[in-house]
């Protein structure tokens, strides 16, 4: 695994004409951030990580991870680098077992046998679903599938990992442990979500998002005990601040 | 239990199956797909009033039913819609050809008799061979044993994934009909005026789906190739079950091993 950036300028996107989802966004984000990228629903969360690692190539402006900028020929060669966890697990999971789903992608890169089994063995132990190894995909629970996503990308080592959305269906003990593994992962991660307090524990910088724009691009406590800031833009206090206000 | 949902526990099961840690499904893929293709050519091979050559190619079926602990029930239950068809094929035979091709004491054998039961015959054993490949090798092992006969990859992509496909297109046939049920208590089936509505949401949502889920692919390395879990390096058991099969279904091919078995006692 290596350290990997990823810069972008002036990205703008639309899915349709004259209805722009992005506009101008520019980040820098280093090889050792946790980014928490919040805003209400329907900002562009989803789309801005979709457009990091490719899924959409209509976009104005520039993404480069690790100098390489991001087009159809660098595609495979980026996406190495990358994990995503969709925020939709049914979207991530397409085969009939967990185990084959998170095989996937070592089997691809063409690694020995031996090797895929011991980074799958790995990734299951650690989201804590060695038990959910042969069940069938279709079987598992809302929230089993969310960790099942998540072994998937754990399983490619990756250099980046963004995710979408990542805390919600776990109970609380799962989203703890996902705070843990997030916490040791210390490349660069994008983490888009709603949970603020999910985010305070995981980022130490957040970029707040409004109508297709940056807002606020920071250090994570300091934007998310904002409380005007958080307001003006459709958000409220993460939960663990309000308790200790009160 | 809704149709669907039955349809998708079928596939489900049948994958399932396939995936049990058995003997049968221990040998290498490529030999049971040889095999297959090779009892499938003998079978279809006997002159069409051979019936007594026919029968003892069951003997492939019955043997491998025993020794892979496949269950005859399952088997006739998921066959249950396409047995009737291959059935159905030579039935009318026996108005057409009127010929005399063996007698049994006053009762006169009727060519058109024995080819119908030769034809019928025929379409079942093919039907147990495949399913007997089927039962016993993932889907996944059998693409991969396409790729060692050289099958163009496309092909071979082309076909696992239309595979998914169905579960998919089930999947969200099922959550489209229960969101519907569930706002609609007390109606049987689907009002005609939503079906319109329903089945296009059903494409385009399916549609949506298989494409997430080929961009998940390609997020995670896909390129064209599906990577299939080599199987283990193909043991002597596998070379030994091979060999068994090839020759002793070219013995009942070639010979009339009944008649001559029979002939030792008489
Ligand atoms: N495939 C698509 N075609 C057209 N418009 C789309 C498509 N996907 C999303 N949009 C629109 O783009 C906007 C941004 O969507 P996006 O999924 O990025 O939001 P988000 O910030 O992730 O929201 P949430 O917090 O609800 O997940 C939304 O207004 C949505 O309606
Ligand atoms: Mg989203």
């Amino acid at each position: 695994m290596s350290h990997i950036h990823v810069a972008v300028e002036n990205l703008s996107f639309s899915y349709e004409k004259n209805e722009p989802i992005l506009q101008n966004v520019s980040f820098f984000a280093g090889e050792n951030d946790a980014i928490g990228i919040v805003g209400h629903n329907g900002v562009g969360k989803s789309t801005l990580l979709k457009l990091l690692v490719g899924l959409d190539l209509r976009f104005e402006g520039s993404i480069r991870v690790e100098e390489i900028p991001l087009e159809q020929n660098t595609l495979n060669k980026i996406r190495e680098k990358i994990g995503y966890v969709f925020q939709d697990s049914d979207s991530q999971l397409f085969m009939t077992t967990v185990e084959e789903d998170v095989a996937f992608a070592p089997r691809n890169y063409g690694l020995p046998e031996a090797e895929v089994q011991r980074r799958v063995t790995a990734a299951l132990e650690k989201v804590h679903i060695e038990h959910l190894r042969h069940k069938a995909i279709y079987k598992l629970s809302g929230g089993e599938k969310k960790l099942a996503s998540i072994a998937t990308i754990l399983s490619m080592t990756p250099d980046v990992i963004l995710m979408d959305e990542p805390s919600v269906a776990l109970d609380p003990k799962n989203r703890r442990n996902l705070i843990h593994i997030l916490n040791e992962f210390d490349h660069l991660k994008i983490i888009a979500s709603h949970d603020l307090d999910f985010i305070l524990d995981t980022c130490n910088r957040v970029i707040l998002m409004n109508q297709g724009k940056i807002i606020a691009d920071g250090d994570a406590k300091e934007i998310l005990t904002n409380e005007k800031l958080l307001n003006e833009n459709g958000l409220e206090l993460p939960l663990s601040l309000y308790k200790s206000d009160n | 239990m809704s149709k669907i949902n039955r349809a998708i526990y079928e596939l489900q099961s049948i994958d399932a199956t396939a995936k049990q840690n058995r003997w049968m499904n221990q040998i290498h893929p490529l030999v049971k797909l040889i095999l297959t293709i090779y009892y499938i050519v003998l079978t279809v091979s006997f002159h069409k009033y051979d019936v007594e050559g026919l029968l003892g190619m069951c003997i492939y079926p019955m043997v491998v039913f025993i020794i892979g602990d496949l269950k005859w029930k399952d088997a006739l239950y998921r066959l249950r819609i396409v047995l009737p068809l291959v059935c159905i094929v030579g039935i009318f035979n026996p108005f057409f050809d009127h010929r005399v091709v063996a007698t049994f004491g006053s009762v006169q054998v009727w060519g058109g008799v024995c080819s119908m039961i030769t034809l019928m015959l025929k379409g079942i054993l093919t039907v147990f061979a495949s399913y007997i490949l089927i039962a016993t090798t993932s889907i996944e092992g059998i693409c991969y044993a396409f790729r060692l006969l050289h099958v163009p990859k496309i092909m071979v992509t082309q076909f696992l994934l239309i595979y998914r496909y169905i579960t998919l297109l089930l999947t969200e046939t099922k959550r489209i009909t229960q969101a519907y049920a569930l706002r609609a208590p007390g109606q049987k089936g689907i009002h005609y005026k939503v079906w319109g509505s329903l089945v296009g949401q059903l494409l385009l949502r399916s549609m949506d789906r298989a494409d997430d889920v080929y961009e998940s692919m390609c997020l995670r390395g896909f390129n064209g190739e599906f990577p299939f879990g080599k199987p283990k390096k193909s043991a002597g058991g596998d070379v030994a079950y091979f060999i068994f099969w090839v020759i002793v279904l070219f013995v009942i091919r070639t010979y009339p091993v009944f008649r001559l078995v029979g002939g030792l006692f008489v």
